[in-house]
């Protein structure tokens, strides 16, 4: 055989290159936009933004499960749109793309002709999007993270979803062989993505690194960061104290048993408890005018300080109590007579008998008391004087548990009946809900939904390798189509 | 969830019990007896996962053997796996369904292929249909095995062909000369490997084609023709030298490519755009990049009417007649002026008037100096528009081989027939209600042009 080759003439013939076949099917594409009804991916689109709008729009961008469902939501909807955007595309036309390849159709030049054309569709399904659910009511913040304008920034994401979604489907259309294989697949990858979007659902362990595969994974998070769900109160807690407040809570616990709850540092919440600082400097003009408005300490004043007291049970107390030790050994200044000397002979005189059975008083009043030493003139000298009165509840409980009264009373049952709303009604209500709003969100505090720049920019450039790689996965895959020929 | 796994591998592999193993050792010495009889080496009875597939190349399924074979494996791997996990971690719940129910998935579908290879093997063996009970259940099935295999009484209706001894029995050669103008083709060989397996599914053709003919493709289903079409042109390659006017198509495909128009059999264009646009689009992909805008579209308006498509330029495809489509498709090719000219069945789907005036067009083209090689099963009724005829015919070892090249008197003599449509029945086989002569006259043949 070689002996009859002879060499083969050059052929200097140049046909279009990659570059201008781009062209020639982009033009056929946007003319298929017309011919075959694929402009009704668009009222679709705003359908699907209308439904999933009026069911979240009351929640989306006000609370943070409603943030976060929303969220979800959205990425569904950009999943869903870039998916049946071009599922069929390239299966449908298997036929005709191996017939143009014959004919000198470069793989690469026809997939990136879908690219523009894909890129165009997701671009105004985008816009629909955001028109009809703002049309539905769903409250954006006008600010974004990114650019400055939230729909702007917003927008970007939702592109960048749908358009990963788009290169995703246009790549298992070029693996499926026909229309019916790519919409059996569709459900699977669908399915993929919603599932191991490692947002909604709480995954086994082993699982995990099955979201770095999915595009809803960085889709939910960058709208979740966009949308500042960390700083959004966690609503569900409110809620589920509102529909607890009928609830009765009772029960019968011993003092001792609260008492041993209240000294416990071993508990930390007890211990943070304990640590609170209460009072602090106040003067003792503060002290006066409180005192002088208080009707508490109307009726205090009063009150009989002392009652049937004779001057002998006066005189046998500072004989008797420990207290006044050092008061009875006060030398008088005679030699061998102290005080407590002097007293013992008044109580054995006989003379002296009549005065120690003189009772004092019996109608004095603490008023009378602090009108006599005129307490309100002394306040007043030292009005500006500050005394420290700071103390911690721990000083507190350890006063009342070492009080004797207290240990006393130990085995004393207390039973306490009342509902949550009742406890709730004691502190305040918005008090309430705000701080365990504040609390719970907190604690669901995800560093992934941080709404930063950086964080919001690191997702599009996540969303902009899947697009990359899908079309390139689709080019690769295409490259061997001529091998299903047989 | 372990023990619903072993129970399912233990189904499947029969390695728990002694029962299990003397089931096994049983079911190998039948099945080593029975690829005997069918011509095949009884030692593939002894390897897992081959005998699965030479047990289907005995029934006469060979795809299915493929499946079946490639699962069982899949199952001894995936068995593997298992033993290997449960080894190192304790806590395997969820792969152990995941595996539980991959075993379920792949059981599944052994089973299915199962039957549909022992029954192959019961309408080979031709007896009775109630033994495939006995075949599905993996425990039982050494009793058919055996009983098939050791009985005389029972043979098999046909033997696994020996294809290589069929290839060396029916070897050839030759070349065709080298020719400055004109279709050169010196074929040795077309291969494909297929699960392991090379076959050759076009072998030893060797022709001169000169300028200006328009040649007829003939050939039974199934003897290659429209693999031979592709191999020339560069489509899919071939172990072959093919030059077209000094052109190689093996060495200069993406520039020879534009000389060669292929229609293809279906029409494969999109159906909701114009005719004027799928025109004008095919126009730009295949003309020169030097050709203006102008030139095009004049190129365009030519084609348009030499097809007779010019009332309908502004038509979606999807609107067209069936002979519309096809004479849009021809155009289609034809835009670019190509040497060759090849065409798969271009009047399938038309009437025999609009088939007629199709080829006169055709002869038409050819006749401005083109060569024209076309592929219909309806030939008498145009085979005066032709110059030659090549036959192509699938020979015992199932290979595609030229059985015929030349004049059309030529082949009436050589076959002995008047009608082309005889001539491709005298060399189909005898199984697809032909004569059978296939390999009579490819030998005939190579000795003719030896």
């Amino acid at each position: 055989m070689t002996e009859n080759v002879k060499p083969t003439r050059s052929i200097r013939v140049r046909h279009r290159g990659r570059g201008a076949q781009v062209w020639i099917y982009f033009g056929k594409l946007l003319r298929m936009f017309v011919y075959q009804s694929d402009w009704k991916v668009l009222p679709m689109a705003a359908l699907i933004a209308g439904l999933v709008g009026m069911v979240i729009r009351r929640r989306f961008f006000i609370n943070m499960e409603g943030t976060l469902m929303g969220a979800f939501a959205m990425v569904c909807v950009c999943i869903w749109n870039g998916c049946f955007n071009s599922i069929q595309v390239i299966c449908r036309e298997r036929d005709v793309i191996k017939r143009e390849h014959r004919s000198g159709m470069h793989i690469t030049s026809y997939i990136f002709s879908h690219m523009l054309y894909q890129a165009l569709l997701c671009l105004a399904q985008t816009v629909v999007t955001l028109i009809v659910t703002t049309g539905v009511g769903v409250q954006y913040p006008a600010e974004g993270t990114v650019t400055g304008l939230f729909y702007v920034d917003f927008g970007i994401s939702m592109f960048l979803i749908t358009f990963a979604s788009d290169m995703m489907s246009l790549w298992v259309s070029t693996l499926a062989k026909t229309t019916t294989t790519a919409m059996t697949i569709m459900p699977f990858v669908l399915i993929f993505q919603l599932v191991f979007s490692g947002g909604m659902l709480t995954l086994p362990a082993w699982t995990e690194p099955l979201t770095h595969f999915t595009i809803s994974n960085p889709g939910l998070k960058v709208i979740a960061a966009q949308a500042d769900t960390n700083h959004r109160p966690y609503a569900t807690i409110s809620s589920m104290i509102g529909k607890m407040r009928d609830s009765e809570l009772g029960g019968t616990v011993t003092l001792g048993q609260v008492m041993d709850l209240l000294t416990n540092e071993d508990n930390p919440t007890i211990a943070e408890l304990r640590a609170k600082e209460l009072g602090g400097v106040v003067t003792l003009g503060e002290i006066r005018n409180a005192l002088e408005h208080s009707a508490t300490f109307e009726t205090f004043k009063q009150e009989h300080i002392v009652e049937n007291v004779t001057v002998g049970d006066i005189v046998d107390i500072i004989l008797k109590g420990d207290e006044f030790a050092n008061l009875r050994d006060q030398d008088l200044g005679l030699p061998g007579v102290s005080l407590g000397k002097l007293l013992e002979d008044i109580t054995a005189s006989a003379r002296a008998k009549p005065l120690l059975e003189t009772q004092i008083s019996h109608l004095t009043t603490v008023g009378d008391v602090l009108d006599a030493v005129d307490a309100a003139g002394i306040l007043d000298q030292y009005a500006d004087k500050e005394i420290d009165a700071t103390f911690s509840v721990g000083e507190i409980v350890d006063l009342l548990a070492g009080n004797e009264d207290v240990q006393a009373r130990r085995d004393q049952e207390i039973t306490l009946k009342t509902t949550v709303g009742s406890l709730i009604d004691l502190v305040g209500e918005d008090k309430v809900m705000s701080f365990l709003e504040q609390k719970a969100a907190e604690a669901s505090y995800v560093k992934d939904y941080e709404n930063k720049m950086e964080v919001v920019v690191d997702y599009w450039l996540s969303l902009l390798l899947f697009i990359f790689a899908f079309a390139a996965l689709a080019t690769i895959t295409l490259e061997f189509i001529d091998k299903d020929k047989r | 969830m372990n023990r619903f796994l072993d129970i399912l591998l233990t189904l499947e592999f029969e390695t728990s019990s002694l029962v299990s193993v003397i089931a096994m050792a049983l079911y190998i010495v039948g099945l080593w007896r029975l690829l005997e009889k069918s011509g095949l080496k009884g030692w593939w009875a002894l390897i897992p996962g081959a005998r699965d597939y030479q047990i289907a190349r005995c029934a006469g399924r060979e795809s299915e053997g493929r499946v079946y074979s490639l699962t069982g494996v899949a199952m001894l791997l995936l068995n593997l796996a298992v033993t290997l996990f449960e080894s190192f971690s304790e806590d395997a719940v969820t792969l152990m369904l995941i595996a539980a129910f991959l075993v379920f998935l792949l059981m599944f579908v052994r089973f299915v292929y199962a039957i549909r290879i022992f029954s192959g093997l019961i309408e080979v063996y031709g007896i009775r249909r109630r033994w495939i009970w006995l075949c599905m259940i993996s425990y039982t099935r050494w009793i058919p095995a055996l009983i098939w295999g050791w009985n005389r009484k029972y043979q098999p209706e046909w033997q696994v062909e020996d294809i290589k001894a069929e290839m060396a029995r029916l070897a050839s050669s030759g070349s065709a000369t080298v020719m400055d103008e004109g279709l050169s083709v010196n074929l040795t060989d077309r291969t494909v490997t297929e699960f392991f397996q090379k076959k050759v599914l076009l072998r030893d053709i060797h022709m001169n084609i000169p300028q200006g003919h328009m040649v007829l493709l003939l050939g039974g289903s199934g003897a290659g023709k429209t693999t031979f079409l592709n191999a020339v042109n560069g489509y899919e390659k071939a172990h072959a030298e093919v030059l077209l006017n000094g052109g190689n198509m093996y060495r200069q495909y993406k520039k020879m490519q534009y000389e060669v128009g292929f229609v293809p059999q279906s029409e494969m264009m999109r159906g909701k755009d114009t005719v004027l646009n799928t025109l004008l689009d095919a126009a730009k992909l295949r003309l020169p990049k030097d050709v203006s805008a102008k030139q095009r579209r004049e190129r365009v308006n030519e084609v348009m009417d030499i097809f007779g498509l010019k009332p309908v330029k502004n038509n979606l495809v999807e609107k067209l007649s069936g002979g519309q489509k096809k004479r849009l498709s021809i155009s289609m090719e034809f835009i670019s002026n190509p040497s060759l000219f090849i065409l798969d069945e271009p009047d399938s789907g038309l009437d025999g008037v609009m088939a007629r005036e199709l080829f006169e067009q055709l002869r038409k083209i050819a006749d401005t100096g083109k060569i024209v090689i076309v592929i219909t099963h309806t030939p008498d009724r145009v085979i005066d528009l032709f110059d030659d005829v090549i036959v192509l015919a699938k020979d015992s070892a199932r290979t595609g081989r030229l059985a015929w090249y030349g004049s059309i008197e030529g082949a009436r003599k050589f076959f002995g027939r008047d009608k082309m449509e005889q001539i491709v029945k005298s060399v189909n086989r005898k199984e697809e209600g032909g004569d059978g002569l296939a390999d009579e006259f490819v030998m005939k043949y190579a000795k003719e042009v030896a």
